[in-house]
């Protein structure tokens, strides 16, 4: 296989939410995003560390459960394992749930690569009262163990050192064997694989994967090209599933399940008696019927009034500075090209600095917490009921919480949903979730100008927004949703080293890219109003923005912008209307601002969510969702419009 | 194995809360089952109901043999068949 450089490939594995990007994190430093949510990492990361002089090229891949996956973001995992033979695989599992994790890592040593596990949050397995022996687990497994906790750093150094050691050794020790007529019906199909069949890893996995495959055109190509073979293989399944009275891939996936609960039992003591942990006692409340909701509603409530509180006295200390500099600057620059472009670009500058900034960080960071306690799975399973009423279900509730943070990534997440009309209905939802540059906009100037109270009706009104169409766009689709099998998380004490790096890594990607644009388009708006060309593009646009929506005609430009990305209508608002921040209310109504977020906030999806509807869904969905954000836009504003006027 | 119902064989969904129940069948397209097997839930493993959401909503499934949580829709949760351990087993 042709590899880009000569570094040993290493590839990181493990179920979701075994703390694997957190420890491929503390090892590549700033890279992968991480969070107690089974399946965050729905696309591989790959990062270049230099470990004792020698530099190993690694790869986070995202969770599976197995090899043999049924979730579609699992199958990015597989591709890359099986399309280049790695030097190294790093398996890491959640040392708590050990039995269970060990399903896979059998299924790795199937593979014969050369393998070595790491066994994550050893401190939540001595919570729960699981003591494992390491070295027994080593000597059942046949390969190198290392407990770490990749949360605080600790056993990293010692990983790295075994991996350095192992690095392309394959295994020495023979597969672990099953059970003795199931061990029988892969020999029989092993030897029966062709010289020239096109082996994966070795011949018994290759035997292994075409019994419990599932893949229709895999059967149907067979059966072409080697029809005996064919036959085999339809009667090793048959045999194997008329001995056990199972499908054969439950049988084969029987197999490593009793494996690997032999494994956990041998090489582990459990103290715990009948006593009923501190953590179930937690979810017995957090998930309750009826405390649960309100549980729910006071972590809403106390989100947004937390975020409001520290944001707006900051943005009110940031905003004095600025308007006294763009006072000196219109005294002193008088008006000509360079006055304009300067204060574009202190407006592009100021509006980031002291209207998005103050309320970004503390929603990045406030959200991370949720994440990485494991609320957000707990608000999954309470959230599951509402969904039902629109049609989908409690999964669907993380892509939304994700889009919160930004569509985006909530857009790519729609992988994790089983079936396509749940990703098509769930795809069409996210441009309608407020993302955390919208709620920034909207707390920054509804909250800021007319009271916090008014944000929160916003907000509150933006929920049933999407409940209601949601119950209208499922309308068009007859099939109804699968089902929610969603994992719950154990709830950890989050780390606030964590945190911190991942409120980081997302504010990164607001200053490198929305930042820039932010600026640039104020820049590029002084332009156009130094040329006076911003009249042609509002005159252009004053149908719609003075006679539909009752705004002022220079908004009209700022709407170019806002596709974009949408808060940049509303940070341009001021210098589109020429005034300080402390003026806004004297040229524009109470009504008219409300009117004005309305639209901004459900008009197209921006430019980067649009893109990525294109590539993720198709054309007919992406061209689908401009329709509908547009028209709910232009209906729902409207009639803000009267119903405000009274 | 015997198609007719055994004593004590009820759909989860139906199943009592906070007590052992051992899986023994599971229905459903292979799609489901297969998650369900990648979760870790087989047959003869040993569950435990721990919540049952409003308004027919999920249920919380505690796996004792593997030591695991999932929520499961209703609509899962009527496919999987379970039975009773009685105390004295």
């Amino acid at each position: 296989m042709k590899k880009e450089n000569n570094f040993p490939d290493v590839i990181f594995i493990g179920q979701p939410n075994c703390g694997k990007s957190t420890l491929f994190n503390a090892i590549a430093g700033l890279k992968a995003d991480t969070s107690n949510f089974p399946g965050t990492s729905v696309e591989h990361t790959h990062s270049k560390v230099n470990v004792e002089g020698k530099i190993l090229n690694i790869i986070d891949l995202p969770g599976t459960y197995s090899l043999n996956p049924s979730d579609p973001t699992e199958k990015v995992a597989l591709t890359h394992l099986f399309l280049e033979k790695p030097d190294l695989v790093i398996n890491v599992i959640d040392a708590s749930i050990l039995g269970r994790s060990l399903e896979l890592t059998l299924e790795l040593i199937e593979l014969r690569y050369p393998v070595v596990v790491a066994l994550n949050m050893i401190d939540l397995a001595d919570k729960k009262g699981v003591e494992i022996d390491i070295k027994k687990l080593e000597m059942l497994l046949g390969i190198p163990v290392v407990p770490t906790i990749a949360s605080h750093g600790r056993g990293i150094k010692e990983l790295l050192d075994v991996a350095l050691k192992s690095l392309g050794k394959g295994l020495t020790v023979s597969p672990i064997k099953w059970s003795k007529d199931v061990e029988e019906k892969i020999i029989e199909l092993e030897s029966q694989l062709p010289e020239d069949f096109p082996v994966v890893a070795n011949t018994r996995f290759t035997a292994i994967t075409m019994i419990e495959t599932n893949k229709l055109f895999f059967e149907k190509i067979l059966k072409e090209i080697n029809p005996s073979l064919k036959t085999v293989l339809d009667k090793v399944r048959h045999d194997l599933e008329s001995m056990h009275s199972a499908p054969a891939y439950e049988v084969i996936s029987a197999e490593r399940h009793h494996l690997a609960l032999k494994l956990f039992e041998e090489s582990s003591t459990v103290k715990r008696g009948k006593r009923i942990s501190l953590e179930e006692r937690i979810d017995d409340v957090v998930m309750h019927p009826f405390f649960g909701y309100l549980i729910l509603l006071a972590v809403f409530f106390a989100f947004f009034f937390i975020i409001f509180e520290i944001g707006n006295p900051l943005e009110e200390l940031l905003l004095k500075p600025l308007s006294s500099l763009r006072h000196f600057l219109a005294l002193n620059l008088g008006t000509g090209l360079f006055f304009y472009l300067t204060d574009g670009l202190l407006q592009g500058i100021g509006g980031g600095l002291a209207i998005v900034l103050p309320y970004f960080v503390p929603l990045l960071f406030l959200m991370s917490f949720l994440e990485d306690v494991g609320y957000l799975a707990r608000a999954g399973f309470l959230m599951d009921t509402f969904m039902h009423r629109i049609g989908l279900h409690g999964k669907s509730v993380s892509p939304f919480i994700l889009g919160f943070g930004c569509n985006v990534p909530a857009i790519i997440h729609t992988r994790i949903l089983d079936s396509r009309r749940d990703r098509i209905i769930t795809s069409l939802l996210i441009p309608f979730i407020p993302c955390s540059a919208r709620t920034t906009i909207i707390l920054a100037l509804v909250a800021f100008y007319l009271g916090p109270l008014w944000a929160l009706g916003f907000y509150v009104f933006n929920f049933l927004l999407v409940a209601v169409l949601g119950r209208i766009i499922t309308l068009f689709f007859k099939t109804p949703s699968p089902g929610l099998i969603l994992e719950i998380p154990s709830l950890k004490f989050p780390s606030f080293k964590n945190m911190l790096k991942k409120t980081l890594f997302q504010l990164r990607s607001f200053i490198k890219i929305a930042w820039p644009i932010l600026i640039a388009g104020s820049i590029v708006l002084g332009f156009l109003q130094f040329l006076n060309f911003d009249r042609y593009i509002n005159l252009i646009l004053s149908p719609l923005v003075v006679k539909g929506l009752g705004l002022p005609q220079e908004l009209g430009v700022t709407l170019v912008f806002g596709f974009l990305r949408k808060e940049l209508s509303l940070v341009m608002m001021l210098q589109a209307l020429g005034v300080g921040y402390k003026d806004l209310m004297t040229v524009i109504s109470k009504e008219q601002l409300i009117v004005f977020t309305v639209f901004i906030s459900f008009f197209i999806p921006c430019l980067s969510t649009v893109v990525l509807l294109w590539k993720e869904m198709g054309r007919k969905v992406a061209m689908i969702s401009v329709a509908l954000n547009t028209g709910v836009a232009i209906v729902l504003s409207f009639i803000t419009r009267l119903v405000l006027r009274g | 194995m015997k198609d007719g119902d055994r004593l004590g064989k009820i759909s989860l969904s139906q199943a009592p809360p906070d007590t052992p129940l051992r899986i023994v069948d599971v229905f459903g397209f292979h799609g489901v089952r297969r998650r369900l097997l990648a979760l870790g839930f087989h047959k003869g493993d040993i569950i435990e109901l721990d919540l049952r959401g409003i308004f027919h909503g999920p249920i919380l499934v505690k796996n004792l043999t593997a030591d695991t949580s999932v929520a499961l829709g209703r609509g899962i949760a009527r496919k999987i068949m379970v039975e009773i351990i009685e105390e004295r087993e």
